[in-house]
């Protein structure tokens, strides 16, 4: 380690950190500041998240509250079929937001809802338990701790009862989201980040997987959820 | 996979000058990608170029890279993760190898690494009886075929869509099919198993965050999230050049870096990993792995004319544009960095002698610095590495390439200067030019060791009368008159 460095700092010709990193990590005010922009514009951000999102191929739907996105979501959840395999389940985070849909109630028997098991712990046979429903799922259930108006991209921060595999492995991800979690910009997003404790995996996620590796052209669901649906709930 | 080495540039690139198949598929890298770019690049204010400061901002990492890598690696250690420096890429490769041992892996899925082409992973991996499997459809084509990538962001650029048909049908036992869904399709299939059961995922960085401790990798695939997020192990290898110091940085690098990329205002997937999952999370992987790689970077460092090289951000954009690489692709510069970024970059870390076509073969047009969204100075690099070739140099161990060639510069830069030994010399040239082969009034051929210039191309003739004595005729009518 410290050898590397050593030669690091010969090629640069210095000797030390001589209190550099000041520099190094100084922030712009500006930066800092956008942190705490003004909700003011929210409109016109779901006017920019409707035409990005066009492009992406990222179907959003608004929905007044939650009960009527738990019923859009169920209804949508009959409509599809499972890419893999043939039992219809769906695995969502373990977050109040979801509970609130009460998607459990709405599909019944029909289709089964989990949610990520929330525990301190996990032992190896309980993680791989956890791994084969995720892999059984054909819907992955999440919601986002922001949504960007400048690109339309979620940002799902790790944590308890938020498993990264749920808005990955399933072929279709919904993700809820109130619009009370609106940024205006990757920028805003970034700079409130930087002012928090970051847990071990930040996914930010716009639109479906996608490819162009065969002669450039779009091919949407390459090794992601082929399928991407964000309903923003008003209240 | 097939030996690369620069030194068959030549044979190579004229090989890949007369193939159609290419050259149609390199037509619409530059027709999507590339405008693509410009476009987005053109939708910008003009009284403000985003190029500038993601300049400042590579600058100010390089510059003080000790100071970066440091806190970098303080902090990914803070939150659980280990942190190797490796000097060399064999140094690397052992690391990674010994990570592979430990936890008794039998299948590695990769997601797309240039560093790993440059250090040989995947061979050393194979050879210790590890199943290594790239998941980016690009790089999967290329690894089927048994071939490098020729792209540095679009792998199998060079296939055509039948030619990747015919691939997947030897290979995967599929029906043959041209279409890029349907294709796709299967190897989402055939991965997916892959992926889901791998013990190890190795990927590259896009950039990484020293200040909070996290690696950030965009992919649009999902491939790279996949493979570091349902295996036991993730192993992260990062030139120690690819670092931003904070968040801020990420803004204009990460924006900067996808438009060049691809025309795109950002990547499907951004993620920022630092380290193993958290108690609490009933998925992702057990270790985390982060090999900083030296391999060279430090020599480059050390040299002011060349440090530049290491703020690029590895966006493939110069490629787009390059009129070299869209005639002759990737292959024919026999390193892993292709293009113009490659001609700077191969030379200064496999040796500038070894390497000399890649910085002969570019044009010097400039498109290359114009795309690059850290405005590299390609071009003036170049020119010094030809300047190096020529007279020699003891920094980079350079031999002077070729006594006669520099002879005959010699020569001509004395005549250059005197008028008399010009006018004779064009005179003496005018009257040889008569007893060369001509097709349509140009030169076919030149005799002797000029015949290089005409290998490939016409020479124009010398004018029967040159510029200098119609201008003095002009200038005696005119007075006349
Ligand atoms: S030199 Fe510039 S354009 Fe080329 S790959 Fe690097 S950053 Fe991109």
């Amino acid at each position: 380690m410290s050898r590397i460095i050593e030669r690091v700092r010969q090629a640069l010709g210095v000797r030390a950190n001589d209190g550099r990193d000041t520099l190094v990590f100084a922030k712009s005010d500006d930066f800092v500041h956008c942190a705490d922009a003004k909700a003011t514009e929210r409109d016109g951000w779901m006017e920019s998240i409707r035409i990005e999102a066009k492009a992406l191929n990222l179907q959003v739907h608004e929905c007044p509250d939650l009960d009527a996105c738990g019923e859009a979501i169920a209804s949508l959840a009959r409509e599809r079929d499972p890419e893999w395999g043939t039992v219809k389940q769906i695995m969502r985070w373990s977050d109040p937001i979801l509970e609130g849909l009460g998607l459990e109630g709405r599909l019944g028997a029909e289709i089964a809802v989990k949610s990520v098991p929330g525990a301190d712990s996990f032992s190896q046979s309980e993680r791989e338990e956890f791994r084969r429903e995720v892999i059984a799922s054909y819907i992955g259930l999440t919601t986002a701790d922001y949504l960007l108006a400048d690109t339309a991209s979620l940002v799902l921060l790790g944590g308890l009862g938020r498993a990264r595999s749920v808005s990955l492995v399933p072929s279709i991800h919904i993700a809820v989201v109130p619009r009370s979690r609106m940024l205006a910009s990757y920028r805003q997003m970034l700079s409130l980040l930087s002012a928090m404790e970051l847990p071990s995996n930040v996914s930010i996620i716009t639109g479906p997987s996608k490819t162009a590796d065969i002669e450039a052209t779009l091919v949407h669901g390459a090794h992601g959820p082929r399928e991407m649906h964000l309903f923003v709930v008003a209240s | 996979m097939l030996k690369q080495d620069p030194l068959q540039y030549r044979e190579l690139a004229a090989k890949a000058v007369q193939d159609k198949q290419l050259h149609k598929a390199l037509g619409k890298l530059r027709d999507k990608f590339g405008r693509n770019a410009v476009n987005l690049y053109n939708q910008l204010s003009p009284e403000h170029d985003p190029r500038q400061d993601a300049k400042a901002v590579r600058r100010k990492i390089v510059d003080n890279l000790d100071v970066v890598l440091e806190t970098l690696a303080a902090n990914i250690r803070a939150r659980g993760g280990h942190v190797h420096l490796a000097e060399t890429g064999e140094d690397a490769v052992e690391y990674c190898l010994g990570v592979a041992k430990r936890f008794q892996v039998r299948r590695v899925v990769k997601g797309k690494s240039m560093l790993s082409e440059e250090i040989h992973l995947n061979d050393a991996l194979e050879a210790a009886g590890i199943e290594t499997v790239e998941t980016d459809l690009g790089e999967y084509i290329v690894q089927l075929k048994g071939e490098a990538p020729s792209h540095i962001i679009a792998p199998a650029i060079h296939y055509t869509r039948e030619q990747v048909g015919e691939l997947f049908a030897e290979k995967l036992g599929e029906p043959y099919t041209d279409d890029p869904p349907t294709l796709t399709a299967m190897a989402r299939k055939a991965l997916r198993e892959k992926m889901l059961g791998a013990d190890m995922g190795i990927s590259g960085g896009n950039t990484a965050c020293a200040e909070t401790g996290h690696v950030t990798i965009v992919s649009n695939e999902g491939n790279i999230r996949m493979a570091t997020t349902m295996p036991r192990v993730h192993v992260v290898l990062l030139g120690i050049e690819k670092i931003a110091a904070t968040l801020e940085d990420h803004d204009i690098l990460l924006r900067m870096l996808t438009r060049a990329a691809a025309g795109q205002k950002i990547s499907t997937y951004v993620s920022y990993v630092g380290g193993p999952r958290l108690d609490e999370e009933p998925d992702g992987p057990e270790e985390f792995h982060l090999v900083l790689v030296d391999n060279g970077r430090s020599r480059i460092l050390a040299d002011p004319d060349f440090r530049e090289v290491l703020h690029c951000v590895r966006c493939g954009g110069c490629l787009n544009v390059c009129p070299v690489y869209m005639a002759i692709g990737g292959h024919s510069y026999g390193s892993p960095y292709c293009g113009p970024i490659g001609a700077v970059f191969t030379p200064l870390t496999q040796g500038i002698n070894a390497c000399h076509h890649l910085c002969q073969g570019e044009t010097l047009c400039g498109a290359c610095k114009q795309v690059c969204p850290v405005d590299n100075d390609l071009p003036r690099m170049l020119s010094l590495l030809r300047f190096k070739l020529a007279n020699g140099d003891a920094r980079w161990n350079v031999r002077p390439q070729s006594l006669p060639t520099k002879l005959v510069f010699g020569a001509w830069s004395v005549i250059m200067r005197h008028r008399r030994m010009y006018d004779a010399m064009s005179l003496l040239a005018g009257f040889c030019q008569r007893l060369l082969p001509r097709k349509n009034g140009w030169i076919r051929r030149l005799p002797g060791p000029l015949g290089g210039w005409t290998r490939g191309r016409d020479f124009p003739p010398l004018a029967k009368k040159s510029f200098a004595r119609r201008w003095a005729r002009r200038d005696t009518t005119r007075r006349d008159a």
